[in-house]
This record gives C-alpha cells, structure tokens and sequence, in this order.
C-alpha cells in the first residue's frame, strides 16, 4: 500500500511538473492544479499509513489515525482553491491584454 | 501576566483596519483615515511591544485558545520578531502615508487599503507566529496580498509580473509544504520551539535532510536569494510605487528571517552547513545584483536589482554566523528597509512627473532639473545605499564589514567588497541621469507629482539613524545574544 501511494505520488508529481513547465498558459495552471493535489496527497500520506481508528470516538480498540495531517490538508486545499480561481482570472486578463495563450509571447516587461 | 495579549496587538490591529475599510468601500476619505490609523496603532503597539520584551528579558509568548504549546498555535514575541515587526510596521506606515499623497489611479480603487492592510497583518504574522503550518498560512496570505497589489498596478504590465510572482510563489508554497511533511513525519510537531528540540535530540532522521532543503528554497524565493531570484525585478518594477517600496524593503525580509530562525533556532546541527551556503549564495547575489543594477536601464529595476545585491550582503552577515555577524545582519535588514523604500518611492516620484508614466532613464532623465528636495533626498538615499557616511548604510557597512574581519571570512569580505563598489557606480549613475541631464526631448514635465512625505520622513530616520545609531545597535546585538542561546525560545514556548 505504502508502495502503490508513493508511485502514485510520483507520478503525480511528474505530470505536474511536465503541465507546468509547457508554454500554454492554460495547460500550467493545470500543472499547477495537479501539483498541488500531488502535494496534497504527499501531506496526507504522512499520516496515512499509522493507525486505521478513528480519533475523538470513546471506544477505541487499536491504534488511533492521526488527524492533523487532514487538518493540514483541508487549509492547503482552501488556499490552492482560491489560489487556482486568482491564476485564472489573471490568465484571462493576460489573455486580453497580450492577445496570446503563448506564455513565450507575454513578455512585455523584458528590458 | 500583563501583557500577555501583546503578540497579537500587531496582527489583530491592521486586519481589523482591513474589515473595517472594506465596509468603508464607497467614502474613501475615510477609508485612507482607518488605514493611515490602524497602521500607526499598530506600529505603536508593536514598538511597545519591543520595549516590553527588550525590557523583559525574555520572550513574550501567547497561546492562542489558552492551548498549551506544541499542541495550540503559538505566538512568539522574542527579539528578533519584534525587531523586524517594528522594522515592518514603520515602513508600511510611510507607505500608506506616500499611497495618501500619490496620484496612481490605483490608490483610488476601493480595495487597495484592505489589501494593502492584509499585506501588513500577513507580515507581521509570519514573522510573530511559532509555528511552521501558521507561518505556511500567513506567507500565502502575504503572496496573494502582494500579488493582487501589483495585478491591479496602472503600468499595463502588472498583471504578467504579478502572474510571474504568482508562479513563483506557489512553487515556493508547495516546497513549503513539502517541508512541513517532511517534518511532521520525522518528528511528530511543527511548534519550533518543539521542533528545534527534537532535532537536537535526533538528528539522523531520513526526511530532515529533503526538509531542509526544502525550507531553504521556500525563503530563498521568499527574500529573491540568487537562483530564485528571476522573478523580483519584474514584479518589483510593475508593482504601485506605494506597493513596490514595501515589497522591495521589508516583504523581501520574511526570508531573511526565516533564514535567521533556521540557523539560530531549527536547525542547529545543520546550521554549519546551511551558514556555508548562505555564503555562497549571497556572493553570487551580490556581484550579480550589482552587475544587474548597473547594467539596465529603468531606475525602478536598477533598485530592484540592487535589493538582490542588498540581500546578499545580509545572506552573507547570517553565513558568517559569529554573534556580531548576526547582530550585522539585523542592522543591515533594519537600515536596508528604510533606505530601499526611500529610494523607490523618490523614483516612484520622478516617474509620476515625467511626461509618460513611466521609470525608464529614457524617459526621467532631465525630469530631475524642476526638483531639488527630491534630488537631495535621492541623493542622500543613494549615498546610504552605498554606505557612505553620515548615514545607517555607513553603519551597516561597517558592523559587517568588521564582523567579516572578526570572522575571518576574508575571500568572501573581499569579493562583497568588491560588490559594494557597484552600488556607487550606479545610484550615481541614475543620479546624474535624472537630475542632471536636459529635459527630456518629448513632452513637459508635469508641474506635480506624487506628495514627497513619505521619503522625507525615511531619509530623516536614515541620517538619524547614521548619526544616532547606539540604540539600533544595541538592540541587535541583544538579539544576537539571545540568538546564541535558543534554550531561552524553547522554555518560554514550552514551559518549564
């Protein structure tokens, strides 16, 4: 199981980067999407595999999961959220303004 | 426990200054008058603050729910937080007062105080929270802020530098992350009072080592440190004059901080290591800053690019490591920060009187001529930039300098050496472009231009603080002796 999250995770990793890196502007932010659930998915991994029980119930038999890394999580995925609806409202302005999807091409600050 | 809601002054005023002016959107008289009121409360309360713990002698600590400490989020008032949130607060207090006087369509928008005050709150929180996931959370907070600012900029380019920083900063949030996973699974806690005492336990955990790496990038493109530094002078260039001269001083010092907290607190049996790099980078940051700065042709930029240089000077005090080395650093942060917002707000000054909007030497070069407050304060601005007596770069300059003798860094003394001569070749080279050139070619000089208060007000603290600087000194060398023994951080969070 430990196995099959980490390659998992990888992978994710992987085709984020590979989207981020490509000079349309819109498959980036996907890479940016998908590399915050990759990282996501990292935290939530560090918690993951110690503890199947559910904490704060009153009878617990084994051992307890740990929750904090959830907690962590549900912060990230607020900001990434808010985060990702900012990248592409500026995306759609940049879109108007250079007349390009070319991220190549938006680079009117180049001195 | 009298003051044991102090922490939280400088957090909780400028984010209620914030709520209150969204409600106030539609008077902007009265908007400006919260911002301009609960900057200035705020920057009271924190300078109580520092006088309280210089006072005290020992850290203020407030546990936010009344939860004990590795278990709630802590707030820690020490020395150093408390230096560099007065340093934060009074820059950002001018910068309210120069947004006041500016005529940029954007301090016209009925969002640029809340986001201009929540920029505020975030920096103060970062730099006053003891905890690794609430400092992650306040460093988003500051990016969005900071970012939104410069999107909404009159230059045209705005929204790409602030779509570049964006990038930038998200990688650096998910390295942040990273960190903290890492972390959280070797050693059970993200309190760094909790944390640096784990680690000085048990060292040899697998994921430290990725953890610190990772740590490091994520202040490395927080405070623009040489690879990761591609994104600054963009954004810096593009941003509001009000904004740019807060990103450009004090936003860049969140890393600095945090690079300081590593190697004195966190991390201290990799501090060797870490402290070796820093040096490293902060050369390479220094030369090529320099090089940079002297090389382009916008005054904007040239002060971006000199902000690398700059950070990699204190890079280089916090390498060295030595305890007047630190107290160096600290200096040269607190100086810098009033001297960089100085300056770009005086070439914010001269782009608002030029015929175009604009900070290219092209088109300010001769603008200079109808100014000759601005040319005294520029000029005096320049001369602490490049540490020349009787201002606080001198005295910067000088504890560092020294402190590399101490140290015995001398290859490393000389190359820096070497650095701080570009910083006179080009604040004097933009000098003689702006003010003593002709009149631009196209176009009338505009009668008036942004209000000059601002300025004035840091160019007075920067000559007083180059005639009068025991207390600057005094303080940041307590803070080096506090930094030396992090014992005193660890009890005063966790009791006992």
């Amino acid at each position: 199981m430990e196995l099959l999250t980490a390659i998992a995770i990888g992978t994710m990793f992987a085709v984020g980067v590979f989207q981020l890196l490509r000079r349309n502007v819109i498959r980036s932010a996907i890479g940016l999407l998908i590399l915050a659930n990759a990282v996501n998915l990292f935290l939530l991994s560090t918690g993951a595999s110690v503890g199947m029980e559910p904490p704060y119930v009153s009878d617990i038999s084994g051992l307890m999961s740990d929750a904090l890394p959830q907690a962590l999580i549900l912060t990230a995925i607020v900001i990434s959220m808010g985060g990702t609806a900012f990248v592409l409202s500026m995306l759609y302005i940049i879109a108007a303004r250079y007349k390009t999807s070319d991220s190549d091409e938006v680079d009117g600050l180049k001195h | 426990m009298l003051y044991k809601h102090l922490p939280l002054m400088p957090i909780l005023l400028p984010l209620t200054g914030a709520m209150i002016a969204v409600l106030l959107r539609r008077n902007y008289r009265l908007q400006t008058g919260v911002a301009l009121a609960s900057m200035v409360i705020s920057l009271l309360s924190s300078g109580w603050l520092l006088v309280v713990v210089w006072r005290g002698g020992g850290p203020l600590v407030f546990q936010s729910g009344g939860w004990t400490a590795p278990f709630g989020i802590t707030l820690v008032a020490d020395l150093l937080a408390a230096v560099f949130v007065v340093m934060s607060q009074l820059v950002l207090c001018t910068g309210v007062l120069y947004a006041m006087g500016s005529k940029d369509s954007v301090v016209r928008y009925p969002t640029f105080y809340p986001l201009y005050l929540s920029l505020a709150t975030s920096l103060t929180g970062a730099m006053l929270t003891g905890d690794l996931f609430n400092l992650f959370v306040f460093a988003e907070l500051l990016v969005i802020s900071g970012t939104v600012l410069t999107a909404l900029s009159d230059d045209r380019h705005g929204t790409e530098a602030a779509y570049k920083y964006y990038y930038m900063s998200m990688l650096a949030s998910f390295f942040m992350l990273l960190a903290i996973g890492c972390l959280y699974v070797s050693y059970g806690t993200l309190n760094m009072a909790d944390l640096a005492q784990r680690i000085a336990g048990d060292s040899g955990r697998s994921l430290l080592l990725p953890g610190i790496g990772f740590l490091m990038a994520t202040f490395m493109a927080k405070s623009a440190v040489f690879p990761f530094h591609f994104w600054q002078p963009d954004f810096h260039t593009a941003a509001p004059t009000a904004v740019s001269a807060m990103l450009s001083s004090v936003v860049v010092k969140l890393g600095v901080y945090g690079f300081l907290r590593m190697t004195t607190l966190l991390f201290l049996p990799q501090a060797e290591t870490i402290r070796f790099l820093l040096v490293g980078l902060g050369i390479i940051g220094v030369i090529l800053g320099g090089l940079s700065a002297v090389g382009t042709l916008n005054a904007k930029r040239m002060l971006a690019y000199s902000t690398l240089a700059q950070v990699g000077f204190i890079m280089v005090g916090i390498g060295w490591g030595t305890p007047m080395a630190i107290t160096a650093a600290i200096v040269f942060a607190f100086n810098h920060s009033l001297i960089k917002a100085a300056m770009l707000m005086l070439a914010g000054y001269v782009a608002s009187r030029a015929p175009v909007k604009s900070a290219d030497f092209e088109v300010v070069s001769g603008v200079g001529r109808e100014a000759h407050g601005a040319g005294v304060l520029f000029f005096l601005g320049s001369m602490a930039l490049a540490g020349i007596p009787p201002t606080n770069g001198f005295i910067s300059k000088m504890i560092l300098f020294s402190s590399g003798i101490d140290a015995a860094g001398f290859s490393s003394l000389l190359l820096i050496g070497l650095g701080s001569v570009f910083t006179l070749v080009y604040t004097m080279r933009g000098f003689q472009r702006i003010w003593w050139q002709g009149p631009p070619a196209g176009g009338e000089v505009k009668a008036k231009g942004d209000q000059l208060l601002a300025p004035v007000l840091l160019i007075g603290l920067v000559l007083l603080l180059g005639l009068w600087a025991e207390p600057l000194v005094q303080i940041a060398q307590d803070t080096g002796l506090w930094l030396t023994s992090p014992m005193g951080y660890i009890q005063a969070v966790l009791g006992g």
